[in-house]
Formats: C-alpha cells, structure tokens, sequence
C-alpha cells in the first residue's frame, strides 16, 4: 500500500524531476525513484503473475516506460501511481499470454512447495489452482475491471485508485462492485469449478 | 429521511470509504444495514480469494542487482533506437541489402591503391565488424537528424531503383535471375526463394552543407577535407537472393523502423515472437563503389568513426587495421551486440549476436568467391546459422 510519506516523497521526487536539467542528476534523480518503488512494484507483480523470474522482468518493463517518460514535465504527474498501473497491466497481459500462463502455473506450484514446506502438498496445490483460476478471470476480464481489482486487493484506497485511473473518488464503490460481480459471474462459469456447490457445502 | 445507499455507497462502507454524512444515514436506516450484511456476504467470498494480491513481506531481488540489469536494458534499448535510426535515412531503405550497403556506404573503402585522375573500383572480399556506441549519436533525433535525411536525400541520384522482392520456385530459377549461382543447404528446405534486382546510385559530396550539419551537431572538431566537395561516390548493387526457413515475414524493401511502425498500426506483436524461428539466408555479389582516387578515404573513414563516439586515437588505430579496398565494415552497437570470428563455410566469417529478453537476434557474415553471404535470424539459436553455412554443398 502507498503510505502518505511514499506519495509525500513522490511529490518531492517530482518536483525534483522537473527542475532537473543536467545527464548526472537526471539519472540520480531516477535512480532514486527507483530504489523506492523497486520491491513496491516486484512485490505487485509477483503475486499477480505467481512467477519470480517473470514478475523481475516484467518490474524492470515498468520502470524501462517510466524512463522513456523521462524527464518529466507534467506537473501533476504520479509516480507511483503511474506504476501501480502500468506493472498491473504488464501483469495482467502477461498472463494473458497463453505461453507465459502455462510457465507460471507450473512454476507457481514449484515455489509454493519450496517456500512453505510445512503445509501440506495437498492443501498447497489446492491453493495454488485456486489462483491459478484466479488469475485466468483476471486475465479475461475487462481490462478497466481486472485493474480496478488488482489495484484495490493489493491494498491501494479508493483516492489512489481514483487517482491512478483517472476516475472520482467516489465512482470506485459502485465499479469494484460491478468488477467484483463480473468477477464471481466469470469464476462460476469456468471450467473445474462449482462455486454454488462449494457454497452450499460450506453453509 | 435522505434517500437509501446504493450498492455501490453499500460496497465503500465495507472498505471504510464512504463519507460520514452517508454514513449517518446507514446508521438509522435498517433496510440499508440488511443489504449490508447480505453484500458482505457476498463480498466475502470473493475477498477471500484475491486475498492473495495483498502485500506480504516476501523477499525481493536485491535492488542494486537489478538496478544494474536495469540500466544495463536502458543501455541497449537506447543503443538499438540508434542503430534503427540508420535505417531511417534514404538511400539505404532496399531491405535485406540495407545492412550491407548501409555499411559500406559508411565505410568508405578506399582509395590509396590508385592515383591520379582515374576513378578507384572497389570490390568486397571481408567482412569486418567495427563496435560503435549508438547512444553516442542521440543528436541524430532532432532537427541535425532531419537535416542528415534530407542531405542525403539531396545528394543521391539513383540511376536504378531497387524493386520489390519476387518469388521463384527454385534456387535454378534464382540463378538464372540474378546471374549467380545461388547456392542452398543440403537437407533443407526453404520456405520461401526470393530475388531482389539490383540497384545504382550515385552520392555527390557538398562539403559546406556536410560541415555545416557537423558544427550543428556539436562536433566542429570534425572537419571534412576541402577537396571532398563535388566528388562522386557511385554504388552498383548487383541483385540479390534470400532462402527463407521457417515463418518469416513477407520481404519488402521497407526499412525497419517502417516495418515497426506498421505492425505498431496493426496491433500485431513484437517480431521475436512471431517470427521466432525464422532464418534468412540472403546471398549478393560484391556491391562496386566506385570514388575518385584523389578521395582521402582514410581521412573520410576517422571522421565517420570519431562522429560515432570514438576518440580520435581509437578512430586512427582501427582504420589502420583494415584494408579498405576490400572490406566491407559493419557497424554493431557496441554494447547491444557481441561478435565473433569463426571459420564458415571453409572461410573465416564474423557471427553477431544481440542478446535481448524479448528479441534476440544473430547475423553470420562471410564472403567466398566475390559473394557476400548473410544469415540472420531472430532468437539465440545462433548455432543453426552455422549448421546452415556448414551444409553448403
């Protein structure tokens, strides 16, 4: 999640950025912003595409278009909400990517079994097939409302989520809803999975 | 009474976001607070299963290490843009031939064999390869970019347009166009035959506005010779022929950044991965330039070099190490690429490759018997363009 202090030095940044004219603090300047956000945004795409290796080069892709960006002469300009949205669109054309998606669904149990040998297998690959369903509707889904749900479960508020969109604080309510329904609808009518039966089971 | 909460207002209380004069109404309003629980409900379920996305403290590559690798793409990715750059100009927009001819152009071979007033032939008969660092040149992205495209554009008189690519069924077919043996790999199947006619052009040298175009890029230290006004660099290309295997795109003599530019347009995606496991094998006789042999081709060479980011030292001991009336130079980027001498074909050849995550390239150069041979391809399977050489009967 964006802090106050984050966005706060964002702005800093910013300011910094575009009062930059010399090659030398040109490149501080970034490095610094990359030193930020770097483990915000590889954290993001991790647990969006489930794959270490890809979520590493999918954060360095974010941070390469940020670059050609460079220097940057908007005056409202949002780092850091820029790159929550453009590694969650990475992400998700990622696992869009029928190639890419078949790498991290194996990969995806492999970690998993690595990294918490104490749980069970069984429960483990249980888990993982749910979000590996999970993220097969994300990647189906409308690309507005997929971000809309990427961005506000990987913890952003709705004045982020507003702000990196472009939207009104006050529209995010009533479109994560319409998402989160679109979500449920596209999950029930994938293949493998019973969720009414499920449901039912569990009440 | 206000009006009831929507469903959406309904969704934000559940995130703590809704603004407390709404908030009050919830408060007092049963109904609202009963289609709260059953959205809660509701939401639950589906919380539970991207609870996932949430952030943890899970371990991260170190960011130093990747800061490098970063900066190390940044490099290459500008590096690349400039040697596409190139491309752009006129006079070197044939396709397939554009590399060898664009390089020869540069280079310039030389004319201290001859004297007097007798016009130098040059014929290539090596190939070398010469490192430029490209983001040197990112002055070729504004108007001293423009102005090289139109000078040139200018200063070349074409005497013979190149055409377009045509398909022929056999290799017979080829060398009877083309007037060489076109040779193929035993064992092998192309995909596609193709000839390109060949083409002429000739460069008239305007010294004062090539000087005024150095002094506008900032490099007033590079002076041409006097004597390079008004003289005459004409190219004949002869025609051409290419061996496609595998998926390969249609030949077209657009230049590259063209290309890039239509499948921008169309939407499709990045050629490494459409056309992945294509291999073209492309074969040309010697290009003839021909200069008058009062040309300080030494002098023309070290500018070219220094304008490309080399020192004047580093400029005057390459250009001393080559034969310039018989090798063909091409520029690589110097930090995009790495190259290689290997023996090919029962010649000594140069192999570039360019590693890159999303679009490797290799390209394998050599030239036998007066004929320049390229093999190229996207992705690192560079060994198959060796295989391919290797197999020529």
């Amino acid at each position: 999640m964006l802090t106050k202090s984050m966005i706060d030095s964002m702005k800093n940044l910013k300011t910094d950025v575009v009062e930059t004219t010399s090659t030398e603090s040109f490149s501080s300047a970034f490095e610094a912003l990359f030193q930020e956000h770097w483990a915000h945004v590889y954290r993001l795409l991790n647990r969006l595409v489930g794959d270490p290796a890809e979520a590493e080069d999918l954060a360095l892709e974010t941070f390469v278009r940020l670059y050609q960006r460079f220097p940057l002469r908007e005056t409202e300009f949002n780092p850091g909400g820029w790159l929550h949205r453009v590694a969650t669109n990475l992400g998700l054309h990622s696992i869009r990517s029928w190639k890419r998606r078949e790498r991290y669904e194996m990969a995806a149990g492999k970690y998993a079994l690595e990294e918490t040998p104490e749980v069970r297998p069984a429960e483990i690959l249980a888990q993982e097939e749910e979000r590996r369903l999970v993220r097969l509707v994300l990647a189906q889904m409308n690309k507005r409302q997929s971000q809309l749900l990427v961005m506000r479960y990987s913890g952003l508020s709705y004045k982020e989520i507003a702000n990196a969109l472009g939207l009104a604080p006050t529209s995010i309510g009533p479109l994560l809803l319409r998402a989160e329904r679109e979500f449920e609808k596209q999950y029930r009518a994938l293949p493998g999975t019973n969720r009414q039966g499920r449901r039912a089971k569990e009440e | 009474m206000r009006k009831h909460l929507t469903d959406g207002e309904l969704r934000a209380t559940l995130d703590g976001e809704l603004e407390s004069e709404r908030l009050q109404h919830l408060e007092a309003c049963a109904d609202c607070q009963a289609r709260q629980r059953q959205l809660e409900v509701e939401h639950a379920q589906i919380a539970r299963q991207l609870v996932f996305l949430a952030s943890v403290d899970e371990s991260v590559p170190a960011v130093q290490k990747v800061w490098n690798r970063f900066s190390q793409q940044i490099l290459m990715k500008k590096e690349t843009s400039m040697f596409k750059k190139w491309f752009t100009f006129p006079g070197v927009r044939f396709g397939a031939a554009a590399l060898l001819i664009l390089a020869l152009v540069l280079a310039f071979p030389g004319t201290r064999a001859l004297a007097g007033e007798l016009l130098s032939l040059f014929r290539v008969q090596h190939v070398t390869v010469v490192p430029v660092d490209f983001t040197g040149m990112e002055q070729l992205n504004g108007a001293v970019g423009n102005n090289i495209s139109q000078l040139i554009s200018e200063s070349v008189t074409m005497q013979k347009e190149p055409s377009d690519p045509v398909n022929v069924a056999t290799t017979d077919e080829a060398s009877q166009l083309t007037g060489f043996n076109v040779r193929a790999p035993e064992g092998l199947t192309p995909s596609r035959i193709s000839v390109m006619n060949g083409s002429a052009f000739t460069f008239t040298i305007d010294r004062a506005k090539a000087q005024a175009l150095l002094d506008e890029a900032g490099r007033s230290d590079l002076v041409l010779p006097e004597d390079v006004d008004g003289a005459d660099v004409s190219v004949n290309i002869p025609s051409s022929a290419s061996l496609a295997f595998g998926n390969c795109p249609e030949p077209s003599n657009k230049s590259e950044a063209e290309r890039e530019r239509q499948r921008e347009t169309e939407g499709s995606g990045s050629p490494g991965r459409m056309y992945a496991d294509c291999i073209i094998f492309a074969q040309i006789p010697s290009p003839e330039v021909s200069a008058p042999a009062s040309l300080d081709i030494n002098k023309l060479a070290q500018i070219g070099l220094e304008f490309t980011g080399m020192t004047a030292e580093e400029a005057a001991q390459f250009t001393s190490t080559v034969d310039w009336t018989s090798t063909l130079v091409v520029p690589v980027p110097k930090n995009a690429a790495t190259n290689q001498q290997v023996t090919v074909d029962g010649v000594t050849g140069t192999l570039i490759e360019r590693p890159s995550d999303d679009a490797p390239q290799f390209a394998l150069f050599w030239v036998k018997d007066g004929i320049i041979y390229t093999i190229g391809g996207l992705g690192s399977n560079s060994q198959k363009a060796l295989e391919i050489a290797n197999s020529l009967p």
